[in-house]
């Protein structure tokens, strides 16, 4: 335990140190900002064409603006946005150590490799923490200052909750991501990943079959694809908790076992 | 007690080329080993496979009396070690380089963080960014880890890679000291054999994967090759004045008379009155011994510079 905690550490100061998590911060701050702008557009067309917001041949589509919609649309840059993000961070802490080859430093310590990999899987839980509670509290702030509509306790607790699902669901689904550095050692190869299964899970998304592929269940659940699919079932929870189960177990075992020549 | 590192029969075949093969070594405690070879010759991965890095495909690795792999953990707090080119993580400065494996290395105190600092003359970087190190620097900075944790066995790939002459001699003379009055066991790879002979107690060669040749520094002074140069007014009537007494002189392609009779080494004097009776007193005569390049050279089979 010891071991785990001094090497969470190392990893917090590594990232700490870096500027890669100010701009995985700027990058998530994208979302709230955007939403805010469309429940504006949403809100009041007229004032928004008088304003310059948009062109004044832009075709507004239905919609409403109110706090659920709103919550809604956070959930959804969770669930779709945290897909990119949080596979970046994921290939940013592991793939680093190839990349900057300071991997060799990590090999032969008393600290066990477990205890480095777990730790560095700690470093991205907490990051996407950070990043998702900037949603939130931005989110906020923005829906306060556009005057929403349909403020409520209630509202406020299930939309929270649910982005703070979507985050959890698509941050579990991105061991394999970690993984992936280990074997392309470096970014190139969990960025690749990552885009592809963005792709795929677009795919089978729109196949109907979404609930079954661990990387479509989170933005189903963000409401994506319409509130009818916007559930969770036990199936699509388990799917996703296997994933992350053998998306971390293979990172260790990778770790400890893989020739390691850079 | 156990060896510091004892291989046997270690073997790291990859699927095109075998890069160990049956590689059998020892290293005794508080024994300086360098262990030299060319380029590919097989040098870092058996440091790996030593390090636990990289799996052998047969053999045994012990490394302080501890099966590698297989050892706990704790092992690795006896060792220090720097592999190749060595690396830092380049956001982080100097001392929190060194923080972060003190941290992984769990029961080192704190104060050892600035106490290496100060002995490898790191102090006036000890606060800048690693990533704007100069490679010397990064040198030192890669063995200030190696030796964060006063360990017991030191293992080091080209220590002297990238140091500058008066780094060299520095770094030479620290692990010199750490070798001498603490006790500290070497293994040590490098190409830079002047250093090799400056240094080490035994030498091991690989070549192509194999262990060609161990031996103690005694051993390799002996098997270097030696020669007698003599340089005379009339080198052909020089050569036939030898050959007369029963020498076996040749005339070498710098115009210079060569012998490697053994009476001749031994007594070169003898040598020099030969001639002087002959009328045909030497100008020049000189001693020559091999050095440990060429002996290197020699034993790889590169004598004439082919593949290098």
């Amino acid at each position: 335990m010891n071991n785990l905690l001094h090497a969470c550490g190392v990893e917090l100061l590594k990232a700490r140190r870096s500027k890669v998590p100010l701009f995985t911060a700027l990058g998530f701050s994208l979302a709230p900002l955007a939403g805010g702008f469309f429940m504006i557009v949403l809100k009041d067309p007229v004032m928004a064409r008088d304003m310059g917001l948009i062109s004044t041949k832009a075709q507004i589509f239905g919609g409403t603006a109110d706090w659920p919609a709103y919550f809604g649309m956070l959930a959804q840059a969770a669930a779709v946005g945290g897909m990119v993000l949080f596979s970046f961070v994921a290939s940013w802490v592991f793939g680093r150590e190839f990349s900057d080859r300071t991997i060799k430093d990590l090999l032969a310590l008393p600290t066990p490799r477990r205890s480095i990999v777990l730790a560095k899987f700690v470093v991205v839980a907490l990051w996407a923490l950070f990043l998702t509670l900037i949603v939130i509290i931005l989110g906020l702030g923005i829906g306060a200052l556009v005057g929403l509509p349909g403020a409520g306790s209630g509202v406020f607790l299930q939309g929270i909750l649910r982005i703070t699902a979507c985050a959890g669901l698509t941050l579990i689904t991105v061991t394999p991501v970690a993984f992936f550095a280990g074997v392309g050692r470096g970014y190139l190869a969990p960025t690749g990943m990552a885009i592809l299964l963005l792709v795929c899970a677009q795919l089978v998304g729109a196949t109907g079959w979404g609930e079954y592929f661990p990387w479509s269940i989170a933005a189903l659940y963000s409401g994506a694809a319409g509130p009818a699919s916007a559930q969770l079932s036990l199936v699509s929870l388990a799917i996703v908790l296997i994933t992350g189960i053998l998306g971390l177990v293979a990172t260790i075992r990778w770790w400890e076992r893989a020739d390691q020549t850079r | 007690m156990h060896p510091a590192i004892e291989t046997f029969g270690l073997t790291k075949q990859y699927p095109a080329v075998k890069a160990v093969d049956d590689v059998s070594l020892r290293v005794e405690r508080g024994e300086v080993y360098a262990f030299l070879g060319l380029n590919g010759a097989g040098k870092t991965t058996t440091i790996r496979m030593l390090l636990g890095m990289i799996r052998n495909t047969a053999g045994t690795v012990r490394v302080l009396g501890h099966p590698v792999p297989g050892a706990g953990n704790e092992l690795w707090a006896s060792v220090g070690y720097l592999v190749e080119t060595p690396h830092a993580w380049p956001e982080l400065t100097v001392r929190e380089n060194l923080e972060v494996l003190r941290r992984l290395r769990p029961g080192v105190p704190p104060l050892a963080v600035a106490d290496i600092i100060e002995r490898l003359g790191l102090h006036t970087y000890a606060d800048r960014r690693a990533g704007t190190l100069s490679l010397g620097n990064v040198q030192r900075l890669g063995l200030a880890k190696a030796l964060l944790h006063a360990p017991e066995l030191l293992i080091l790939d080209e220590p002297a890679n990238g140091l500058d002459p008066a780094g060299i001699v520095e770094i030479r003379e620290l692990l010199r000291s750490l070798a001498h009055e603490k006790g500290v066991t070497i293994f040590m790879s490098s190409h830079i054999l002047g250093e090799v002979s400056r240094l080490a107690d035994r030498i091991g060669i690989i070549h192509e994967g194999r262990l060609l040749e161990e031996l103690d520094i005694e051993e390799m002074e002996k098997n270097r090759r030696r020669r007698l140069l003599v340089e005379t007014r009339d080198l052909v009537a020089g050569q036939a004045q030898l050959v007369s007494a029963g020498f076996s002189p040749l005339i070498d392609a710098t115009g210079v008379i060569s012998l490697t009779d053994t009476a001749a080494l031994a007594h070169p004097e003898d040598v020099a009155a030969l001639l002087v009776r002959a009328e045909n007193p030497p100008f020049r005569i000189q001693l020559e011994q091999e050095d440990l390049e060429h002996y290197f050279l020699r034993l790889v089979g590169m004598e004439n510079g082919e593949g290098i």
